[in-house]
């Protein structure tokens, strides 16, 4: 399996604090992780370093077979490289509608003068249902987002990850503020994502995580501090330490 | 085209904007009864360009969320564009007149140093400064209202927005340039005439035979038509995705990065396009005017550009024009000595002291009772029509 995105010796500071210390990662495609650890453990600064928020002081992020680095580009290259973000806290345009918020997201040329000339095709109105019906939100796509319930804005913005078609999917915090039943159907599409897509989830419930049934790597001020399949970490004494708290 | 079919707001906004051209033209001295003098169809006139640049303000701090405080320093290259070439062909067709006496007829140089020295002997000079190159000729001064205004707009936000300089530091930003325009402005040897600036502009070359009663309308005209075409333009514009993309940068501009979009270009575009747009509302404005200063485009000129969208409501187009539309005028009535003083014994309200308080009293108010400006009034009656 060749690896779709590879972090080698990755290390940040913040004023003094070592937020990620020398972190190595890598995924492959298709596959699903879980990245799980105690808060503080690095998990968002992590994400934060792929997709181009933030620099890290040393290492290095390669990206696809050409493993181009990913450190000299801006977070739109990135984005359009195939990295698509879903936040923790559910960040949509809540002053538009569904369907403008799945529009903008959809893959398509990004410039400006693409954006003054694009309409609607038949494709794209197809492509959007078809998303707010895997969203279950075909009925609301009028709806102005910022009126949405949480877990409707969670939804939302999986869906937007969607339309962005990325290849790899940075999933921070899914199931959050989700019903019982939510939480299954979450699942369920993010199975279904990970037979053609890299996908990366970001979690605290280990219930979750155990559903998801997938390698899982353990963060640790901001190192792994293992990895392997749920039952091989759980057995691990540093992470029943440090993360199942003692 | 489909903008006018699917968006009520422009279809209301412009009938509105062909009736009240159309009454003022009734109205007028030159065409009608002259109920409305030829000073006040100026005002009128101006007013309808600073609507214009109003649009412009709503569209970069409204849609895009980039409060620029230097607009109106876009505007005032405009007028300084125009004037230069108004200047130059009145102040040389005075001078041919004068010279036409001679026994000899003056040499094409004669006439070119006589205007100039007529022109620039009030900061003591004589010679034509490099930026009057292009004065002579109506065509190369009007392709620099937009390209001057539209290039200072590109440099300086390429600069600011390349190195994420956002919020309140951008609005310092924008107001460090145009005092500082100003400031270079207000030069002798700048070559603008300093702080005497351009003057008689309200003379259109080769329009002596014809009055300002109806100079004053034609240029009424012509605003209100740029206004008119600006406010579809605009309207089409946040009606694409790109509408969607920018309002999206206003209110979370890093999500919009994680989508794929270079947010700088977007706002490079958004700040240049409105930067043009502000430049040709200076150019119609300040032949109305008949003159202008560095004074104009002093830092409190833009603020108030953003006080009139604030007032109006932002986000929507048609508050931007009220907002404008309604503070200017009331701001003219109030300082230009129409408004009777009120007399409190020993205490005299003046209004031309007095309309800065009331101006900031109606801010304050409307921010309170009507956050979405008098724009969002506007909403609120038209739904309880409807409802």
């Amino acid at each position: 399996m060749s690896s779709l995105l590879e972090v080698q010796g990755v290390s940040v500071t913040f004023d003094g604090f070592r937020a990620i210390n020398n972190l190595s990662f890598q995924i492959g495609m298709p596959e699903m992780r879980a990245v799980i650890g105690p808060n503080g453990a690095g998990k968002t600064t992590f994400m934060d370093i792929v997709t181009g928020k933030t620099r890290p002081d040393t290492g290095s992020v390669r990206w696809g077979d050409l493993g181009h680095s990913l450190l000299s580009m801006s977070e739109a290259q990135i984005a359009q490289a195939g990295i698509g973000r879903k936040f923790q806290r559910p960040t949509v345009f809540e002053d538009q509608s569904v369907h403008d918020n799945l529009r903008v997201a959809l893959k398509k040329p990004r410039g400006p003068i693409a954006a003054i000339l694009d309409r609607t095709t038949d494709t794209d109105r197809a492509r959007i249902a078809e998303i707010a019906e895997e969203i279950g939100m075909a009925g609301h796509l009028g709806t102005r987002a910022g009126i949405l319930s949480h877990g409707q804005k969670q939804w939302l913005e999986i869906g937007m990850l969607l339309a962005q078609d990325p290849k790899l999917l940075l999933v921070d915090e899914p199931a959050a503020g989700m019903t019982t039943e939510e939480r299954e159907h979450t699942t369920a599409l993010l199975k279904r994502l990970a037979e053609t897509h890299a996908v990366v989830v970001v979690e605290h419930d280990m219930e979750f995580v155990r559903r998801l049934d997938c390698r899982v790597t353990v963060l640790h001020e901001g190192a792994v501090l293992a990895e392997g399949s749920l039952e091989h970490v759980m057995a691990d004494d540093r992470v029943v330490d440090v993360y199942l708290g003692r | 085209m489909s903008i006018f079919t699917q968006n009520r707001s422009v279809r209301i906004f412009i009938g509105i904007l062909v009736l009240f051209t159309l009454g003022v033209t009734v109205m007028s001295e030159a065409y009608g009864t002259g109920a409305i003098s030829v000073s006040f169809t100026k005002v009128l006139g101006m007013t309808l360009c600073l609507c214009l640049a109003a649009l412009a303000m709503d569209l970069v701090w409204g849609y895009c969320g980039i409060l620029s405080l230097g607009h109106f320093a876009f505007f005032g290259l405009g007028g300084y564009g125009i004037g230069m070439w108004l200047m130059t062909a009145r102040t040389e067709a005075v001078v041919r007149a004068n010279l036409a006496g001679g026994v000899i007829p003056p040499t094409e140089a004669e006439v070119s140093q006589a205007t100039a020295l007529q022109i620039f002997s009030v900061v003591g000079a004589e010679d034509w400064p490099w930026m009057w190159a292009a004065s002579d000729s109506l065509f190369l001064s009007l392709v620099l209202i937009v390209a001057v205004p539209g290039l200072l707009a590109l440099v300086f936000g390429w600069l600011a927005f390349r190195s994420r300089v956002t919020g309140v530091y951008l609005s310092i930003l924008t107001q460090a340039m145009t005092l500082a325009l100003s400031l270079y402005l207000f030069q002798n040897d700048t070559g603008l005439r300093g702080n005497n600036g351009l003057s008689g502009l309200q003379n259109i070359p080769g329009a002596d035979a014809i009055g300002q009663d109806r100079i004053s309308i034609w240029f009424f005209w012509a605003s209100a038509v740029a206004l008119g075409l600006a406010y579809v333009a605009a309207a089409w514009l946040i009606s694409s995705k790109f509408g969607n993309i920018i309002r999206g940068i206003r209110d979370d501009e890093q999500r919009v990065r994680f989508l794929g979009y270079r947010v700088e270009s977007y706002k490079l575009f958004v700040f240049t396009l409105t930067g043009i747009l502000c430049g040709v509302a200076g150019a119609l404005y300040y032949p109305q005017a008949g003159i202008i200063n560095p004074d104009e485009i002093a830092p409190i000129a833009s603020i108030y550009l953003a006080v009139w969208v604030a007032i109006g409501g932002r986000g929507r187009l048609y508050g931007a024009v009220i907002g404008a539309a309604v503070v200017s005028l009331l701001s003219t009535y109030f300082t230009g000595g129409r408004a009777p003083d009120i007399a409190l014994g020993a205490f005299r309200i003046e209004w031309v002291d007095w309309w800065p308080v009331l101006l900031g009293l109606g801010f304050v108010l409307v921010t309170l009772f009507a956050p979405k400006g008098l724009g969002g009034l506007v909403d609120y009656i038209v739904r309880k029509d409807r409802a």
